[in-house]
């Protein structure tokens, strides 16, 4: 890292991200869905001029305006400030490759806030000509959103030889991931939506119920569905280093495996939803709000878990084979392996100085630096549970082993990145290493 | 002594001019503001109101209240965008600042929706009228403290040299930025200027819907808050580090003038809000006090930038040399998309503002 280091005990900061992100990331994408989902229900209530159904469609966009104005736009902020904590390295990277690509997405933002708090603040004032047109234009600037922010995303995943050469945003932005996974974003965005409106469409008055909760279902129904297939079709489309990686865990190559079962149980939590909506669809009069809720927990559940396994399948980058996870540099490696990783950077300088540079001083720096990016001392991934049964030799010839940049000396290479620095640096942070266990 | 610890600047070329890049910074900060004077100062004086219960301030809430939540809705959407390009520009100061006092700055978030929410709360409940005015006052002083925690860290980018004692005395991002004298200084200058501008607006509102009431509350918000500046501001011009006291002192200098320029702009409205308070003072004298209020504003939103560039020019840092390549295509497809937001938001605005048909709609 090149900045200080957020040292969070036990949890590890990356926990942050995950917490915020998972609220974000299903708020965000069921605004998506929703808006597709209001829009059309809103053309089928005017065809029909069904005026009830469009006075509880309006209440459903004022609550659309208070979930993506309060939850969807803080937690947005929300993200900014937990990435440029965890990794302030990468998110300046992130920042400089993709500002304009931000910009745009903010205008797009802008317009979607705008079309929504028209509609439910002057809503007595339009035309029902013109409430539709705002029910589309919403739905249309949520998904464009969705569009830009994707670029972005994938990015990480699959970067590209091209965007390596160049520097220039599009070609990182549209890269291998691009396509499969704005599909697979859409239609989950649409399960998520379609759930969302069967939840208020479950406590709605009888007379209502069935018109509600018919097409609703349906629509609910379209999302899983598509979702599974270009979920499918997104999986074929990662680096083959990252497919191998997901599907070596699956075999439980790692201890990652536990987490990959909450994953793999999470992908098919996700398909639950299309059952419980066909109770909506075939007896919508006894269909109940906590049966869509339930749906939507477990779909997002589902999609946390695709998430996580998108998250791990970059692993150990941040961004896929241009910068570490600790937020080194793939070209940076070689300079520190023989010139040193401490004599180049001020903040492990600065800690060792502020704990009177002894050789556990300078370890520890090591280790913040490089290392508490994945590990905590002892909590998270604890790294002196990791290494309790070495001893002190052990330690220095593992951590000299993480030197090694060939993958048949380095087994490690595929969940860690290589040890950063000098053979003088990697017997401090071996030594370090093995003072956790006096702790 | 260690030089600072001031991290190395990310390899990758500014997909634009950086005066360009400090253009955007300074409108979207302003636009920013506009919107925080007019939600987080408008929840404030609201509040205040709601609690004071006269049938005329009643009336003033029942009527401008139900705008709070949109404009603080915009005020976090315009935020977005400075954030972005101070991390852009300054990401060396910024993120280490963020960092180390890491837990206030992620409490942010949590200050704001609690805020928000309470908002919400305070616009649109049926509730008793005591329980209904402290939800507005206590989500309007949680609005304020998201303001502490930017401040908090604004202050401390500016300080690479309080950074290693910083690290060393909270490991785990506990502390706030206290060490740095400015911190309390700067952000009650800072709360003053919204009251006061949350004020002016609240006075231009009253004039110009002939709101005599508003008109009056809104000045004399506008005259104490102002007033008070002469602490706030007198206190955090003298806990200035060096250079930059320096530099305000010394009237050759852009800096300098631009500070004398707006405190005799905020003083000159101060002195002409006092007689368009009276009573029997006509609507129109709201406008200079206004006029010359957001003027001072503004320069001080200038003043602002000013003093951080010559704030961290003391440490080697000039953004203005920092390397670029020109990123046209994204350029272009910037502007486009805001030539599509500004024709959406012309047709849709014109769509809100135009009379209701006069048939009810279908309920
Ligand atoms: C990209 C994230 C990442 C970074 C950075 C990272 N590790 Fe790991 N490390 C892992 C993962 C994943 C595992 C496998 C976890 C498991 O098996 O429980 C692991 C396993 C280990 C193990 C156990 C090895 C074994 O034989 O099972 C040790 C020891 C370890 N890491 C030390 C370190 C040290 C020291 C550093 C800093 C130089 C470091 N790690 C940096 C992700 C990382």
């Amino acid at each position: 890292m090149n900045h200080p280091v957020w040292d969070l005990p036990l949890l590890g900061s990356g926990w942050i991200i995950g917490i915020i992100s998972i609220i974000h990331v299903s708020i965000a994408h069921l605004v998506v869905g929703a808006g597709i989902w209001l829009a059309i229900m809103e053309g089928r209530a005017q065809r029909a001029a069904d005026g009830d159904l469009q006075a509880w469609l309006r209440s459903r966009a004022k609550a659309l305006l208070w979930l993506s104005s309060i939850f969807g736009a803080a937690t947005g902020v929300g993200i900014w400030v937990a990435i440029g904590l965890v990794n302030p390295t990468a998110t300046q990277h992130l920042i400089r490759a993709f500002v304009m690509g931000w910009a745009i997405e903010w205008l797009i933002f802008a317009g979607e806030m705008a079309t929504l708090i028209v509609l439910v603040r002057a809503y007595d004032r339009l035309k029902p000509r013109q409430r539709l047109v705002l029910y589309w234009l919403y739905a249309f600037c949520a998904w464009l959103s969705l569009v830009v922010i994707n670029g972005i995303i994938t990015f990480m995943l699959s970067p590209g030889k091209g965007w390596t050469a160049s520097h220039a945003m599009w070609d990182g932005f549209f890269n291998a991931t691009y396509l499969p996974s704005l599909l697979l974003r859409t239609f989950v965005a649409l399960a998520l939506g379609g759930l969302w409106g069967l939840a208020a469409g479950g406590s709605s008055n009888p007379t209502l119920k069935s018109r509600i909760l018919k097409p609703t279902a349906l629509f609910t129904l379209a999302g899983v569905l598509l979702a599974a297939a270009s979920g499918w079709y997104y999986f074929q489309s990662f680096p083959p280093a990252a497919r191998e990686l997901v599907l070596g865990n699956l075999k439980g190559a790692t201890s990652l495996a536990q987490g990959f079962r909450w994953a793999l149980w999470g992908l098919g939590a996700f398909l639950v939803p299309g059952l419980l909506v066909l109770w909506a669809f075939f007896a919508p009069q006894t269909f109940r709000r906590p049966v869509a809720l339930l749906g939507l927990l477990l779909a997002c559940w589902g999609f946390g878990g695709f998430e996580w396994i998108r998250e791990v399948a970059r692993k150990p980058f941040v961004i896929r084979d241009v910068m570490y996870s600790n937020g080194i540099r793939v070209e940076q490696v070689a300079g520190y392996l023989k010139d040193g990783f401490l004599p180049q950077n001020a903040w492990a300088r600065t800690f060792a100085a502020s704990k009177g540079d002894t050789d556990l001083a300078k370890g520890e720096a090591l280790l913040r630096s490089q290392c508490l990016a994945c590990h905590t001392r002892d909590g998270y991934r604890s790294l002196k549970a990791l290494t309790a049964s070495n001893s002190e030799g052990d330690n220095v010839a593992f951590i000299q082993a993480l030197r090694e940049l060939d993958p048949a000396l380095n087994p490690y290479l595929d969940r860690m990145p290589p040890f950063a620095g000098t053979e003088q640096e990697a017997e401090l942070l071996g030594k370090y290493l093995g003072s956790l266990k006096a702790k | 002594m260690l030089l600072p610890p001031i991290p190395s600047p990310d390899p990758l070329l500014l997909p634009l001019p950086p005066v360009a890049l400090k253009a955007l910074l300074l409108v979207t900060f302003t636009l920013h503001l506009m919107a925080v004077n007019l939600g987080v100062g408008g929840s404030l004086i609201m509040a205040v109101h709601a609690w004071r219960g006269k049938p005329e301030d009643r009336d003033l809430v029942r009527r401008l209240a139900p705008l709070l939540p949109a404009a603080v809705t915009f005020a976090i959407t315009l935020g977005i965008a400075p954030l972005l390009f101070v991390q852009l520009t300054y990401g060396p100061f910024f993120y280490t600042a963020s960092v180390l006092t890491a837990v206030p700055w992620l409490a942010l978030i949590f200050l704001l929706m609690a805020g928000y929410g309470l908002l919400y709360r305070f616009v649109g409940s049926a509730a008793a009228p005591a329980i209904h005015a402290t939800s507005g006052i206590l989500g309007s002083l949680l609005l304020l403290s998201v303001g502490l925690m930017l401040v908090n860290v604004t202050t401390l980018s500016l300080r690479p040299d309080l950074w290693a004692a910083h690290a060393a005395a909270s490991p785990h991002g506990l502390r706030m930025n206290t060490a740095d004298p400015t911190l309390w200084p700067r952000y009650l200058h800072m709360v003053a200027g919204i009251a006061a501008v949350a004020g002016l607006l609240l006075a231009g509102w009253g004039a110009w819907r002939r709101h005599a009431y508003a008109r009056r509350v809104g000045l004399l918000w506008f005259i104490v808050a102002t007033a008070s500046q002469a602490a706030w501001g007198t206190w955090l011009l003298v806990r200035q580090p060096d250079p930059v006291f320096g530099l305000l002192m010394n009237t050759t200098t852009a800096p300098s003038l631009m500070m004398w320029i707006s405190i005799t702009c905020g003083g000159l409205a101060l002195f002409m809000a006092i007689p368009a308070s009276q009573a029997g003072a006509p609507a129109k004298a709201v406008w200079a006090p206004f006029g010359l209020g957001l003027a001072a504003v503004l320069g001080m939103i200038l003043l602002r930038d000013q003093a951080r560039d010559a704030s961290l020019a003391a440490f080697g840092f000039h953004p203005e040399a920092l390397p670029h390549k020109t990123d046209w295509l994204s350029l272009g497809v910037f502007g486009l998309t805001l030539v599509g937001l500004v024709v959406l938001l012309i047709v849709i605005l014109r769509w809100a503002t135009q009379p209701a048909p006069s048939a009810p709609a279908a309920e």
